[in-house]
């Protein structure tokens, strides 16, 4: 043992063991930085180690796949049921997303004319085949309070007039139709008013048209239309279209416009019906009666 | 057709069963496809009803001319019974006329399908646009109501090939006596 330890090969080895601790030493105070020697390992066997560590894994990897393989099965098959389960409740979740941004805009009817009695919102079941002035039908009939000649709306406007009302289902005559004619007023000179009318040619384009509008008027494009209420039909004040262009009628004596209505008519997914409102015609005194040839009710 | 025992008995009774579910199948299709989304749609009922008439008796034609009519005007938001009063006649028209002197052919058919869905399509303009004198009235003849006609006639080509082969194989086959085969003859 003493031999050993004044041999020179223990002085050696003392030597390397000190230089050891000097390179640990070193490392210690490079702050997180490798020593230059242990980069160059590092970098010199970077790919091999590489190439070895991805065969070993997928070594591991399969043993492991065939070792739990039942476990996995199990696994994947109540991952499988979970994303299903969480499919359904995304579509759900959609659909009622959908359903309460519809419910919100007619809050807003109700909360803008508080003396509307307005009727659950009905959807739109499917449009009268082939019909120009695009009527359909609406999920709501007088087992829901609608009556024939109620004022149909959506949030952004008026869209038409019950006509044909059973117990769930109802016919809506659109704005869009010469049968139906709206007195209404420009909003913002509340003075320049006329008889909103469909026509066969406005309605190819989805617009209705304005007339008996003064030589005189004061309308611009873009000016809004509303109600006027005088008849009784529909509630005073709410909005119709949009003036989209303006013309002298043929004959010369009135000015027309044309008028594009607030909500677009042939792409409805749901509507409500006001039932009742203030300054509304008593029942039995349909504004149809007065016009044979305008069934759907006129508001002259 | 003559019927020689009773198990020819049961699968005619059979057939029949199964060949009128098969048609009023049909028509419910055709009605569901008619009432569905806002582009023009050919009236799919008119050429269905003609041709379950020019297939079958005159009592069978006329009820199914009629329901078919009612729900062309519940499709179309047309007086309830206005077109199943039209197409009942046509109907028993039809029937009556390949009964008597057509033959079940493909261009008879088409012809007929053609003429019976003009006038409808004819009359249907006549009484709910041109009646009230709206102006321009004429363009719904040419945007709406010859489009809509065309495309019935062109819809007729399917409908007779469907039928012809839900007839082909629900439709009984008659026996003839061989005095009748040599009349035929």
């Amino acid at each position: 043992m003493r031999e050993f330890l004044k041999s020179t090969r223990f002085k050696i080895l003392l030597a390397f063991v000190a230089f050891l601790i000097g390179i640990m030493i070193y490392a210690v105070t490079k702050g997180g930085y490798a020593v230059s020697g242990a980069s160059f390992i590092n970098t010199a066997t970077k790919p091999f180690r590489f190439v070895s560590n991805s065969v070993s894994m997928k070594i591991e990897s399969i043993a492991d796949k065939l070792h739990n393989a039942d476990q996995y099965y199990e696994e994947n098959q109540k991952l499988k049921a979970q994303i299903g389960e969480l499919n359904k409740q995304l579509t759900e979740y959609d659909d009622l997303k959908e359903e309460v941004e519809e419910l919100r805009k007619f809050v807003v009817i109700k909360e803008q004319h508080p003396d509307y009695i307005i009727s659950q919102p009905a959807s739109v079941l499917g449009y009268i085949a082939n019909d120009p002035f695009k009527s359909f039908n609406i999920d709501k009939g007088s087992a829901e309070g609608i009556e024939p000649y109620c004022p149909v709306v959506t949030a952004e406007g008026l869209i038409g007039i019950t006509i044909d009302v059973s117990e769930h289902v109802s016919t809506v005559r659109t704005i869009l139709s010469p049968d139906l004619s709206i007195a209404s007023v420009s909003s913002s000179t509340n003075a320049d008013n006329g008889i909103i009318e469909g026509s066969v040619l406005t309605a190819e384009n989805g617009c209705t048209k304005l007339t008996h509008l003064s030589l005189e008027h004061a309308l611009r494009v873009g000016d809004l239309m509303i109600t006027s209420g005088n008849s009784g039909l529909f509630p005073k004040g709410y909005a119709v279209g949009t003036v989209k262009s303006l013309g002298v009628e043929a004959n010369g004596l009135s000015a027309y416009a044309e008028i594009t209505p607030c909500s677009d008519i042939t792409r409805l997914g749901s509507v409500v019906v006001i039932t009742d409102f203030s300054g509304k015609t008593p029942d039995g005194e349909v504004p149809s009666a007065a016009d044979p040839e305008k069934e759907g009710g006129n508001e002259n | 057709m003559r019927i020689r025992s009773s198990r020819e008995r049961r699968i005619l009774r059979f057939k029949t069963t199964i060949r009128w579910i098969v048609y009023y199948f049909l028509i419910l299709l055709s009605f569901v496809l008619m009432t569905s989304g806002t582009w023009l749609k050919p009236v799919l009922l008119v050429p269905v009803a003609l041709c379950i008439a020019v297939n079958n008796d005159l009592l069978g034609s006329a009820f199914t001319g009629a329901f078919c009519g009612l729900l062309i005007d519940i499709a179309c938001g047309r007086l309830f019974g206005y077109n199943a009063v039209l197409l009942t006649v046509f109907c028993v028209a039809v029937s009556l006329a390949f009964e008597l002197c057509l033959r079940y052919k493909f261009i008879n058919y088409m012809w007929v399908t053609a003429l019976v869905a003009f006038i409808q399509c004819w009359l249907d303009y006549k009484f709910y646009y041109q009646i009230w004198n709206y102006s321009d009235v004429e363009r719904i003849f040419s945007r709406v109501t010859l489009h809509v006609w065309l495309y019935t006639v062109i819809s007729a080509v399917f409908i007779f090939l469907i039928f012809k082969l839900v007839n082909h194989f629900l439709m009984p086959k008659a026996h003839l006596t061989i005095e009748e085969v040599i009349k035929t003859c």
